[in-house]
């Protein structure tokens, strides 16, 4: 049996899974630096970019190119932590001169972005900015092979990391890192190694988010600018410090920005779509108000246990 | 005396840009510097300043200027400016009044969208107050990018010039002038502010909550009475600067511009102090500026769009900055109390009284 999703369906289930894999990798870092980096929605800016270097330069599949993506924004993340956030860090400077840091980092890739950018359309006659890449995708029975490719990443990095966390040595040093690093150091655990991976990884996945995005989204230098407060807000829902929280809220996020866009344009008007990110803003503000801790700090015990006594 | 009138306008416009951003930048001061709120939505209430100056005066005088009542403000915008223009010119008082209460309602304006955009995360750890704040900004400016009865969207709208009564070879350096006025004011102000005992109530709040918390002083209530008064100046600077331009285009009021640059006058004078803040901002403003005026000769030796020096700017003297000079060019003084040498004079004299009687 063949399941037809509708095409708005479709584009919640990429938006989402991308959304989650970026989600993901911020909550990652803010575990091990307790710093909200700002310039991870440029980190999937690099992975759009590598798509559009892949397909107009090489003429080659941008899939073929996942690895390059997730090396280089992985690098560029590693990067950050090593040579701006950790020496920052160790001269005792507070959270926010951290994300100052981050700031001026992503003002520095903003501009290699749109460098580059104008580098390509000088230099190869390529459309840079505003640019789709969709004719660049394989179609699979006229069902372009992101639509498989976006969850299917996801699920193989949730299951990943899954097992990492908790079937491997690496894995249980990270999370003792991330508990208490003075103890995990104490123990003999590296604790700047955990982090160095913990970064390297989360920038990885973000180019790799970046890369699928520009198959089925419009490519520009301020696509992760714009998706930033998505990204935040998936994470703040998942509770910031839950990496399982973290798939949560991006889906959560993912499916509600696309969705409702769709309805309320069907119910209002096309006129407001471009208010779009207002959605995130209001599921921020809600959990801020309401769980500021985010989905993974309710206690579903407590909660199953009250239902339980009240009724049954 | 004869000046040339390409330096006429450069000069005018760095001192127009120094007062903006000094009155931004001491704002943020006292928010950050002082209190410890990362406000990294600094663009939000620079923007409801823009918003209300792109939308209040010109209403306010469509009856007055005797406009037809057909024409529709946004879509026949220029042509109602320009009558509006022209009925001013003969009202000076008129016109310097309209600025005065829109800036006054620009301020208000700031301070509601300050508590409002701050409400939800103002009891949480300073990085949900951060990342609150910049979602917010970022929403009010794709609200004003695209709702056109309020500023005209993608287009924008020309604001009524206050001062077309004056000449116009000294309608921009006069406005500058008004615009260094008020960031004196706001100079002052703070200066006293914190000064006085509530500027050490601040300090407490940033550098230890329990401690503060021990003393008896609501945290939560001082953070938002902050937000509330340094987005109510914030917004006056947006106000002047759409005044001052002639014209809001959402646009151009970014998080580059409005949030960062000032972070970075405000970490480069040095957080909490005023004189610090006043010099980090002469060197950048006057920094930029100069690389907006000469663009074009600066296009050749640079092998991209002169627009990213901008960023680089920024993004490499932040790194800087933060890496070997996190005090900034004026580190921080010791609060003023009275000094101990006094204290001893006074109970010397009164020891002495006693012993007189």
């Amino acid at each position: 049996m063949v399941v037809v999703f509708p095409p708005i369906v479709r584009e919640a289930i990429i938006f989402s899974s991308l959304l989650t894999l970026l989600s993901t990798g911020l909550t990652l870092t803010y575990m091990t630096s307790r710093v909200p980096n700002f310039a991870h929605g440029s980190f999937a800016t690099i992975g759009t970019y590598v798509s559009l270097v892949a397909f107009r330069l090489f003429s080659l599949s941008p899939y073929q190119f996942i690895p390059v993506a997730f090396v280089l924004a992985g690098v560029v993340s590693f990067i950050l932590y090593k040579a701006i956030l950790r020496p920052l860090a160790r001269k005792g400077a507070s959270t926010i001169l951290l994300m100052i840091a981050t700031i001026a980092y992503d003002m520095l890739l903003i501009a290699a972005l749109n460098i580059t950018a104008d580098f390509l359309s000088r230099n190869y006659k390529v459309t840079s900015r505003y640019f789709s890449l969709k004719s660049a995708d394989i179609r699979i029975e006229n069902i372009p092979m992101v639509f498989y490719a976006a969850p299917l990443v996801t699920a193989i990095v949730i299951v990943a990391l899954y097992l990492l966390l908790t079937r491997t040595k690496f894995g249980v040093a990270m999370r003792a890192a991330i508990e208490n690093p003075s103890l995990a150091g104490v123990v003999g655990i590296n604790v700047d190694l955990v982090y160095s991976v913990s970064w390297f990884l989360a920038g990885g996945l973000a180019g790799v988010a970046g890369l699928l995005m520009a198959l089925w989204f419009i490519g520009n230098p301020d696509l992760g600018t714009i998706l930033l407060i998505s990204i935040f807000t998936a994470s703040i829902v998942g509770g910031l410090m839950n990496i399982y929280g973290a798939f949560l809220g991006g889906f959560l996020v993912g499916f509600a920005e696309v969705l409702g866009t769709a309805n309320l344009a069907r119910a209002v008007g096309v006129w407001i779509v471009p208010y779009r990110p207002v959605i995130p803003l209001l599921i921020l503000v809600i959990t801020l108000l309401t769980i500021p801790g985010g989905i993974s700090s309710i206690k579903f015990e407590r909660f199953i246990g009250r239902v339980r006594k009240g009724g049954f | 005396m004869v000046f040339d009138t390409g330096v006429v306008i450069l000069v005018s416009s760095i001192a127009a840009f120094f007062g903006l951003y000094l009155i931004v930048n001491l704002s943020l001061n006292l928010e950050f510097g002082y209190t410890g709120i990362p406000n990294f939505g600094k663009m939000l209430v620079v923007l409801g300043g823009a918003y209300i100056a792109g939308y209040l005066p010109g209403r306010l005088l469509l009856s007055m200027a005797q406009i037809d009542p057909s024409l529709d403000y946004i879509a026949d915008n220029a042509l109602i400016v320009t009558s509006i223009n022209s009925f001013l010119r003969s009202f000076p008082a008129l016109g310097i009044g309209i600025l005065l209460l829109t800036i006054l309602i620009g301020a208000a304006v700031g301070a509601v969208l300050g508590f409002v955009a701050a409400y939800p995360a103002v009891r949480l750890r300073e990085e949900y107050l951060a990342m609150t704040l910049l979602a917010m900004g970022e929403v009010v400016k794709i609200i004003g990018y695209n709702y056109k009865p309020l500023i005209g969207g993608t287009l924008g709208v020309q604001v009524p010039d206050p001062l077309a009564a004056v000449p116009s070879g000294i309608r921009f350096p006069l406005m500058s002038v008004i615009i260094l006025l008020f960031a004196l004011a706001v100079f002052l102000y703070i200066n006293r502010l914190v000064n006085s005992p509530l500027g050490r109530v601040l300090r407490a709040v940033r550098d230890s909550e329990a401690a503060a918390e021990t003393l008896g002083k609501d945290i939560v209530r001082i953070r938002i009475k902050i937000l509330v008064l340094s987005s109510a100046i914030g917004a006056t600077a947006g106000s002047l600067h759409a005044l001052y331009t002639g014209g809001v285009i959402a646009l151009t009021y970014d998080r580059v511009v409005w949030t960062f640059w000032p972070w970075v006058m405000v970490l480069m004078g040095g957080m909490a102090n005023n004189v610090g803040v006043l010099l980090g901002t002469l060197v950048f403003v006057t920094a930029r500026q100069l690389i907006t005026f000469y663009k074009g000769a600066l296009a050749p030796y640079i092998p991209f769009d002169v627009v990213w020096l901008d960023y680089i700017l920024l993004g490499v003297t932040l790194l800087l900055i933060l890496m070997y000079r996190p005090d900034g060019i004026i580190p921080e003084k010791t609060s003023k109390t009275i000094s101990f040498e006094k204290i001893a004079m006074e109970r010397l004299k009164m020891t002495r009284g006693k012993e007189g009687e």
